[in-house]
């Protein structure tokens, strides 16, 4: 496993370079807070200060520190990615593996429903739902962006599963009267974790940039400070057309790293593990 | 179109009509149910709170009211209020709107989608013809350092929200350099005509939404397409032209052409989170489109209004999806003359 998998990922100059930008966020994520112990939410001093030596990243118009705020935000929309890609993947999963092995009318069923949830626009339902309701805690938009965002998941492990399931050694497995859990686990949930591995990595940022959005038009977390929601109050603060650059500008070099951090990563397991795209 | 290659063409056609009517209704089904769900009925609190402020001022409140509970029947049965809601949606009724009461919901909307049309349409082809030829130039010299470049800004670009190119946008070239105009859809103070100063006008505003849009999404669609291309590359059909002794640019042609069409799907696929990212674009900018009377509408809690909006949007979505099927079909030959199902 090590010399297969392992090893390669790390001889790939893009691979090293994707996580250790994606390794130094998460650590000032959940160092950073440590570090920097100061309230995000409370009065630290004159507002709208450019940064200075006392405020690293200067203050907001209610005088906030901004370095706080974005230290917490950061790990707040990092926690929200996590959860959104748990959900999307848990029920990715279930949808694909079941469509995948049962077949017949469950697989017409279960694909129909994928497909209808896939072509109903997830951002703009997301917005719905949050618009209803009156409190929304960071699990809330997650579960809310989670439960939209697994369908092109759930088609693409099907059908790498259904390739999979007629191949000889599944037939034995099956011969040798191993159960469809037991099939699941053994014989074809390994064969799909690379895959599934690089989903996970582009719901995190799914969900990342999910919660940015909500946040800007107002539907975001209620309690807490995420990314977006830093975005959000420098908008309605108009930090743009007043030149407060400081406002806005760190927490969207943040987002962008995060998730360009992954992709990156995604890129170079695709280019390690698939042998189409394996440098010649 | 010979006749006998019309009817898999009508068929396939037909079928993804039926789709997309049956999502639809998905969609609009969900829109109905969502404010009666929710934990704390959003609804019954709205009428609540209407009435309360009925006191203050009866008569227009008490029309308001009335209104709303003829619109979302809530004295009848659900079914009833069920069956009612579709019927209104399928005559394009869209009911009032709270906030600009006794206005319809689709006269308030009506002078804002004209400018979320013309703003996403061409950015969107814009961004999907730019970002498929870089892709497929990358894709074409790979390893080289065209390639490379194309890549390795393309994985950071296609990371950068809309929105957040917007600001940028807004702080360098209207902030810094005061070269563009930094918010709305035209000045102010100049009325809205067909004449030359107001289309120039127009113009200027519209550069720096539109360059958002159109940078945002060019990396997503030339990583797609890069990855195509290399995968047709390889391909039985390719290796075999090559070994023929074809000229690279013929084969070329023939790898350009399969990668056209599950580009073509990607487009339809791609529409509702480009529209949800032109949204807030839209805020950003305070451009006067439909993700500012949607911002409006959400913090008045208009709820009838926010109906209207998603009801608009989502058909929007499913026409423009027909549309890219429409495409499809004359696009690729297996469909246009009947071989095989296409995907």
């Amino acid at each position: 496993m090590w010399k297969q998998m392992i090893r390669p990922l790390f001889k790939n100059p893009k691979f090293i370079v994707g996580l250790t930008i994606f390794l130094l966020i998460v650590l000032m994520a959940l160092i950073g807070p440590v570090v920097y112990p100061k309230d995000p939410t409370s009065f630290a001093g004159m507002p709208e200060q450019p940064p200075s030596k006392d405020y690293p990243l200067g203050t907001d118009t209610y005088g906030g520190d901004l370095l706080a705020k974005l230290l917490n935000g950061t790990r707040s929309s990092l926690y929200i990615g996590f959860l959104v890609a748990i959900i999307s993947m848990i029920i990715g999963l279930l949808v694909g593996i079941f469509s995948a092995m049962k077949g017949g009318i469950v697989d017409e069923l279960l694909m129909s429903f994928t497909n209808i949830v896939l072509t109903i626009p997830s951002i703009l339902l997301a917005i719905l739902i949050a618009s209803y309701l009156r409190i929304r805690s960071l699990e809330v938009i997650a579960v809310i962006l989670g439960v939209l965002t697994w369908p092109w998941f759930a088609r693409a492990i099907r059908a790498q599963l259904m390739s999979l399931i007629n191949r000889e050694y599944v037939y034995l497995s099956r011969l040798a009267g191993y159960s469809d859990f037991r099939l699941a686990i053994e014989d074809l949930i390994p064969a799909i974790a690379t895959y599934a591995f690089m989903a996970f990595i582009l719901f995190i940022n799914g969900g990342i940039l999910g919660e940015a959005g909500l946040s800007l038009i107002g539907l975001g977390p209620t309690k807490g400070v995420t990314l977006g929601v830093v975005l959000q109050w420098a908008v309605l603060m108009e930090a743009v057309r007043r030149g407060l650059w400081w406002w806005f500008i760190p927490p969207g070099v943040v987002i962008v790293l995060l998730t360009s951090s992954l992709l990156i990563i995604t890129t170079a397991m695709d280019e390690v593990f698939n042998p189409k795209l394996r440098e010649r | 179109m010979p006749k006998s290659a019309l009817k898999p063409f009508l068929k396939y056609i037909g079928r993804r009509l039926f789709f997309l009517v049956l999502t639809y209704l998905v969609a609009i089904t969900i829109i109905f149910i969502l404010p009666r769900a929710i934990p704390g009925n959003p609804l019954a609190t709205l009428l609540q709170r209407i009435a309360v402020q009925g006191a203050a001022n009866p008569e227009t409140v008490s029309n308001v009211h009335k209104a709303l509970m003829e619109e979302f029947d809530i004295d009848k049965p659900i079914i009833i209020q069920y069956l009612r809601f579709i019927g209104r949606l399928f005559t394009g009724n869209l009911g009032t709107s709270i906030h600009y009461y006794p206005k319809k919901c689709l006269d308030v909307l009506a002078p804002f989608i004209p400018w979320t049309l013309f703003l996403l349409i061409p950015a969107t082809l814009t961004a999907w013809i730019i970002g498929n030829t870089l892709g497929a130039v990358a894709g074409n010299k790979r390893g080289t350092w065209i390639d490379n470049i194309v890549l390795n800004s393309s994985l950071v670009i296609s990371q950068i929200p809309y929105y957040w190119l917007g600001m940028l946008l807004i702080y360098t070239f209207a902030v810094k350099l005061n070269i563009f105009p930094n918010q709305g859809g035209y000045s102010q103070g100049i009325i809205p005509s067909l004449n030359i100063k107001f289309i120039l006008d127009v113009l200027h505003h519209y550069i720096l939404p539109f360059l958002s849009i159109v940078i945002a999404a060019i990396g997503g669609w030339a990583i797609g397409t890069r990855l195509l291309v290399i995968y047709e590359l390889d391909a039985d059909y390719t290796v075999f032209a090559v070994n023929l002794g074809m000229r690279d640019s013929t084969v070329f042609k023939y790898v350009f052409r399969n990668i056209l069409l599950p580009q073509i799907t990607g487009l339809a696929l791609n529409l509702g989170s480009a529209l949800g990212g032109a949204l807030i674009t839209e805020l950003i900018f305070n451009y006067p489109g439909t993700g500012y009377i949607l911002f409006r509408a959400l913090s008045t809690l208009d709820y009838p209004l926010i109906q209207a909006i998603f009801v608009i949007l989502i058909v929007a979505v499913y026409l423009a999806n027909f549309i890219v099927d429409f495409v499809y079909a004359i696009v690729d030959p297996r469909i246009r003359l009947g071989q095989g199902e296409g995907s």
